[in-house]
């Protein structure tokens, strides 16, 4: 088994390969073998859910043993932190490409997008799994510069503009990252995470350290597009081809973000009140923020974007009061209830947002439009992108019996239990704006006249098929909520988060 | 063991009750609309197979009883699986589940017959299912976890079941939704702060004193989401609108009946068993229950479109059943559940009355309909019983329970607090409410059914019977309910859920219903034996020309008057103007903070650069602190 984890990294990257050589030759082949790779890297992460007995499984690339108990191969390690995040980026990888089968015909270069894709998603795996600082960073740049093209695949002025902007704010963020690395290199003279983390606990503290704390909040923090650093989302995820937005919105923002935020901060840093926060104080700032944003827009896939900025706050609510509650030797139970509902949310924001996004673009597929106030009618021409854009809208306004209930039920029992009294009130405030911008969505997309503008038709069954899958799961995952589920998929996790030194003693013990 | 058996003998029905309905309704989406027949006739017996078992659940052993259908064992978050199961089954829960399938059962077999191509509700049969089967569950259960996901789900059937279409509608359908998704928010607050306080996630639980901050919001919290569902003052906004806009069986179906039902019922519960209420907070509460009263009747009165008259008035009558709960004593709160059956009774059947007047005209407002009744007598007769018990015209249902209402302010006034001394101002709201809806019951019933005959109005013919089957139904069981109130209703129904009551303005309904009959008898007999018959009706004579429709006196005229006098007309104006619509006003406020952000993202790159080193400075700044 332990051999397999590299297939999540070599696949894409081998069909990025494959693609433009091949696909160049054969038409269609582009499309089948970036499904055939993502069918097979979704196999593998679901595989690793059910065979997984919880304990991380690290793969040393090189077969090069620690000497003298100090890491040298870079290492892949396999958690269960991992496997939840590889399941959310390997869905959604398999569900966008599938969805773009009929999407992208509208585009030409079809080979390069696909490459862009596979390209993207070996930089997310690569993201998850390693476990050393400066392949990290490498993964990220290789995610990130494959979705600045992607962005860009329009190349009309806008797409082109917001790409731009993307790569320059990108830009800041890379120098910030790799400057914190190589600080926290200089000081701990080691780049593995379970090494830093192991010295980190041992030594005293520095002012060094916290100051890498802070760029890398910064900095990943501009990636997660967190509230001051999000400047770049709204062109971006609004810009790029649907399928994409949904990767973007729905994976990119949380795997290159918010999984490197969560995972550096509580396994490789040791814990700290003041960091806490810092980390909840520009959530909630997001979660407000972004919502009173998002209502205002007209053009929904702006609307879309600056939610997931709002939703990201979240998701980093949640974790952040579990973060403040272990800092403070709290309840553990309580912590456990925090980092939960925090990323529950996650895996649901993954599922509803992209579903949106694809709602979306299949709206913009048939209408040729985005704005709002253009739309109108919809619903009985176009059946199944409004029901199922109705299940998404009601699951990320938290209503049940939709995922985003138990999520944010959870966070807000959370945050009263811990006596976060204004958060809780900011969580349910947020939640009911986050509503009403939905249903303006609803109203004004698929009700609000009678007659359609246009003689339209729903769109291929691939689409259909695809958002139809999105919305089932928008219900399923609610069953999280329940004991032996959660158990088996969202509580290792957690777990993960809550044993915060576990990580390097268990790798480095190995 | 004799434990055992009973928890068996009682654990079915409540599941069957409520699973039946659910599941059922999952399995309607899989038959095309295309066998509305067949579908109709299912759910039909459905809805009747529910009723059946909520009446052996009515009918069995009156103890006061708590069930896990769960054995207990499993745990989550510290919460065992059991308590999420537990059933709840005191005889209010039961009295109410009781009602809800009553009223399902009726507006099931009028739908039946009212739908057809241009007006039918697509998926009707299954979010009537679902929201019969979560109303059960929201009654029945005894965790409030459960109680506040299908309270929440019941939003979303109330969404579907608007059919939005047209602008009107669809914008109604978002405010509703809104309106009763944010209450939902605040309950999740109100139970997040309740967890804290009580440490479990029971309904039963002994009265927390409201005497801190926290206890206080949490009592808020959840009335706010009473208030939104019963549709009381300020969060009434979308139920005019909703009735408006939404088919009469739905209207009929949720706010007449079901959302009254509910609401009140979590009242009664907030009141009576979550919260030790202090004597400041059942003054605000009252002072929110008379002005729904007096509020939502003022707007009534000048409505044109005959929905939105009787959606202010579904508004209005709450602040009866409110004012009767926050009494606090058990004269009030047996007054406040009888008034929410008798609203349900003559409300939902009043919406019936309302859908069968569109189904056969056509037409929304009074001003294009008149002289209905002999066209269609059984529906006026229906409707001149709903509005009369509505207006509080003994010896009908609406009187009996206005009337246990009146005495219990009169009761209340004996008490200390400063609620009980101001009892005088209640009850002069209350009777005064109860007066102008009478008035504006005049111009519905006048204005649809009496007066002349409109010209368009002449190829009218009676609905099916399947449409006033139901309506009378509800009529006879406001007559039975007010002729028997004294004697059976409240001693053998209403009692046992509150305890004994006793008050000094005790009547008897069946006698006082004889001699109102007796009078009416010999008001018919002085009626024909003085010949006062034999007078002649005449068209107005307008030099000779013929009388044409937009000659006449439109009764909705005669309401003009105060709309127009100056003491009303500024607050009308204010009304139309949405000044007192919450949803309007907290709709204008985010926009408002919504431009004022925007405007901060102008999208030059040099001010995202300039945020994010601002943003890390700031945070440096905070951690050199």
């Amino acid at each position: 088994m332990h051999n397999l984890i590299p297939l999540f990294i070599v696949i894409p990257l081998a069909s990025a390969f494959l693609v433009p050589v091949i696909g160049r030759l054969i038409k269609g082949f582009s499309k089948i073998i970036t499904l055939t790779a993502f069918l097979c890297l979704l196999l593998l992460s679901l595989n690793y859910i059910f065979l997984s007995d919880f304990s991380p499984i690290i793969y040393k690339i090189g077969g090069w043993e620690p000497v003298e108990n100090i890491p040298i191969a870079i290492y892949l390690v396999l958690d269960s932190f991992s496997i939840f995040m590889l399941c959310i980026i390997n869905v959604m990888a398999f569900l966008s490409a599938l969805y773009s089968v009929s999407y992208i015909e509208k585009y030409t270069g079809i080979n390069n997008f696909y490459t862009l894709l596979c390209i993207m998603v070996a930089g997310l795996n690569g993201i998850v799994l390693t476990g050393d600082l400066f392949n990290l960073y490498v993964f990220l740049e290789i995610t990130v510069i494959a979705s600045y093209a992607l962005v860009a695949f329009g190349t009309e002025k806008e797409e082109l503009e917001a790409s731009f902007k993307y790569q320059v704010l990108g830009g800041i963020a890379t120098a910030m990252i790799l400057f914190s690395i190589g600080l926290i290199y200089w000081y701990t003279k080691t780049l593995n995470i379970a090494d830093i983390s192991e010295i980190l606990q041992t030594s005293e503290d520095h002012r060094l350290i916290e100051f890498s704390q802070l760029m890398l909040i910064a900095g990943f923090g501009l990636k997660a597009a967190i509230m001051p650093f999000h400047g770049w989302l709204p062109d971006a995820h609004s810009s790029a081809p649907s399928p994409i937005s949904a990767m973007l919105s729905g994976v990119v923002i949380k795997a290159a973000g918010l999984y490197v935020l969560f995972r550096l901060f509580f396994n490789m840093y040791v814990i700290s009140f003041d960091i806490g926060v810092l980390i909840t104080a520009i959530g909630t700032l997001s979660m407000v923020v972004g919502v009173f944003l998002a209502i205002g827009q007209w053009d929904l896939k702006r609307l879309l974007a600056y939610h997931s900025i709002s939703q990201m706050g979240y998701v980093i609510l949640g974790v952040g009061m579990g973060m403040l509650i272990l800092a403070k030797n709290g309840n553990k139970t309580l912590a456990a209830l925090a980092i939960g509902g925090g990323l529950f949310h996650l895996v649901n924001h993954a599922v509803f947002k992209g579903l949106l996004f694809l709602n979306a673009g299949a709206i913009e597929y048939t209408l040729g439009t985005r704005d709002l106030k253009k739309m109108g009618g919809l619903y009985s021409k176009m059946p199944v992108t409004s029901v199922t854009s109705l299940s998404a809208s009601l699951a990320i306004s938290g209503i049940p019996p939709f995922n985003g209930f138990f999520s944010k039920l959870i966070i807000i029992l959370a945050a009263v239990q811990a006596r976060f009294y204004l958060l809780a009130v900011l969580a349910v405030v947020v939640s009911i704006i986050t509503l009403a911008s939905f249903m303006k969505f609803q109203r004004y997309a698929f009700f609000n006249t009678s007659a359609p503008k246009k003689v339209i038709k729903e769109v291929p069954l691939s689409m259909t098929a695809v958002m139809i899958f999105m919305a089932v799961l928008c219900l399923g995952l609610s069953l999280l909520i329940l004991p032996d589920i959660r158990d088996s998929f969202l509580g290792p996790a957690v777990n993960v988060l809550l044993d915060t030194t576990n990580y390097s003693t268990v790798i480095l013990g190995n | 063991m004799e434990e055992n058996f009973m928890h068996i003998n009682l654990i079915n029905p409540v599941v069957y009750t409520c699973m039946l309905p659910l599941i059922a309704g999952i399995l309607f989406f899989l038959i095309p609309e295309k066998l509305k027949i067949t579908k109709g006739i299912i759910a039909v017996m459905l809805s009747g197979i529910s009723l059946y078992f909520a009446f052996v659940l009515y009918s069995a052993a009156s103890l006061h009883e708590q069930y896990s259908v769960l054995p207990a064992g499993i745990t989550y978050f510290n919460v065992a699986a059991s308590s999420l199961l537990l059933c709840n089954i005191d005889p209010l829960a039961r009295l109410v589940s009781l009602f809800i399938c009553f009223f399902s059962f009726l507006i099931t077999i009028y739908y039946t017959a009212f739908t057809a191509k241009e007006n039918s509700i697509s998926h009707f049969y299954s979010y009537m299912l679902f929201t019969l089967g979560a109303s059960v569950i929201t009654v029945l259960t005894g965790n409030l976890l459960v109680f506040v996901f299908f309270w929440g789900f019941l939003g979303i059937t109330l969404y579907k079941l608007i059919n939005a279409h047209d602008e009107i509608s669809s914008a109604a359908a978002k405010k509703t939704l809104i309106l009763v998704g944010a209450s939902d928010g605040l309950m999740i607050l109100g139970i997040a702060i309740l967890w804290k306080i009580s440490g479990s996630f029971d309904f039963t639980r002994a009265g927390i004193p409201t005497t801190n901050g926290l206890s206080i919001t949490a009592f808020f919290c959840l009335l706010v989401g009473s208030f939104t569902k019963a549709g009381a003052f300020p969060f009434h906004t979308w139920i005019p609108d909703y009735t408006e806009s939404a088919p009469a069986p739905a209207s009929a179906y949720l706010p007449a009946s079901l959302d009254k039902l509910l609401g009140i019922y979590f009242l009664a519960r907030i009141f009576n068993d979550l919260f030790e209420v202090s004597s400041w907070i059942r003054l605000v509460v009252l002072i929110l229950g008379t002005s729904t009263i007096i509020i939502a009747v003022m707007m009534a009165l000048v409505q044109h479109n005959y929905k939105r008259l009787l959606g202010y008035h579904a508004v209005s009558q709450v602040g009866y059943m409110v004012t009767g709960i926050a009494l606090g004593s058990v004269l009030g709160i047996v007054g406040g559940l009888f008034h929410m059956v008798n609203h349900a009774l003559y409300k939902s059947g009043l919406f019936l009355v309302a859908g069968s007047i569109k189904k056969a005209s056509g037409k929304d407002n009074l001003e294009q309909l008149g002289g209905l009744s002999k066209f269609m007598p059984v529906t006026f007769i229906c409707a001149l019983v709903f509005a009369l018990s509505i207006s509080g015209i003994p010896p009908l249902n609406g009187f009996a329970s206005k009337w246990l209402i009146y005495q219990g302010i009169i009761e209340f006034g004996t008490g200390t607090g400063i609620a009980n001394q101001l009892w005088i101002l209640w009850l002069a709201l209350a009777v005064i409410g109860s007066a102008l809806t009478l008035a504006s019951f005049i111009k519905f019933i006048s204005g649809i059914f009496l007066g002349r005959q409109k010209t368009s109005l002449k190829e009218i013919k009676e609905v099916n019977w399947l449409m006033w089957l139901p309506q009378i139904i509800l009529a006879v069981a406001c007559i039975g309910f007010g002729v028997m109130a004294s004697n059976r209703v409240i001693p053998q129904i209403f009692t046992p859920v509150t305890g004994e009551i006793l008050y000094s303005g005790l009547w008897n309904s069946s006698a006082i219903s004889l001699l109102i009959i007796i009078s009416i008898l010999l008001g018919i007999a002085i009626y024909f034996t003085l010949t006062l018959k034999k007078f002649r009706t005449e068209d107005s004579f307008i030099g000779g020309e013929t009388f044409r429709d937009q000659a006449g006196f439109e009764t909705t005229e005669f309401y003009d008057t105060i709309k127009n006098s100056s003491f009303f007309s500024i607050f009308y104006k204010a009304a139309e103007k949405k000044w007192f619509d919450i949803y309007e006003l907290s709709k204008n406020s985010v926009l408002k903070i919504s431009h004022f952000f925007s405007a901060a993202h102008n999208g030059i790159l040099s001010n995202l650069a300039f945020w994010v080193l601002a943003g890390l400075i700031i945070m440096f700044i905070f951690l050199l602190m």
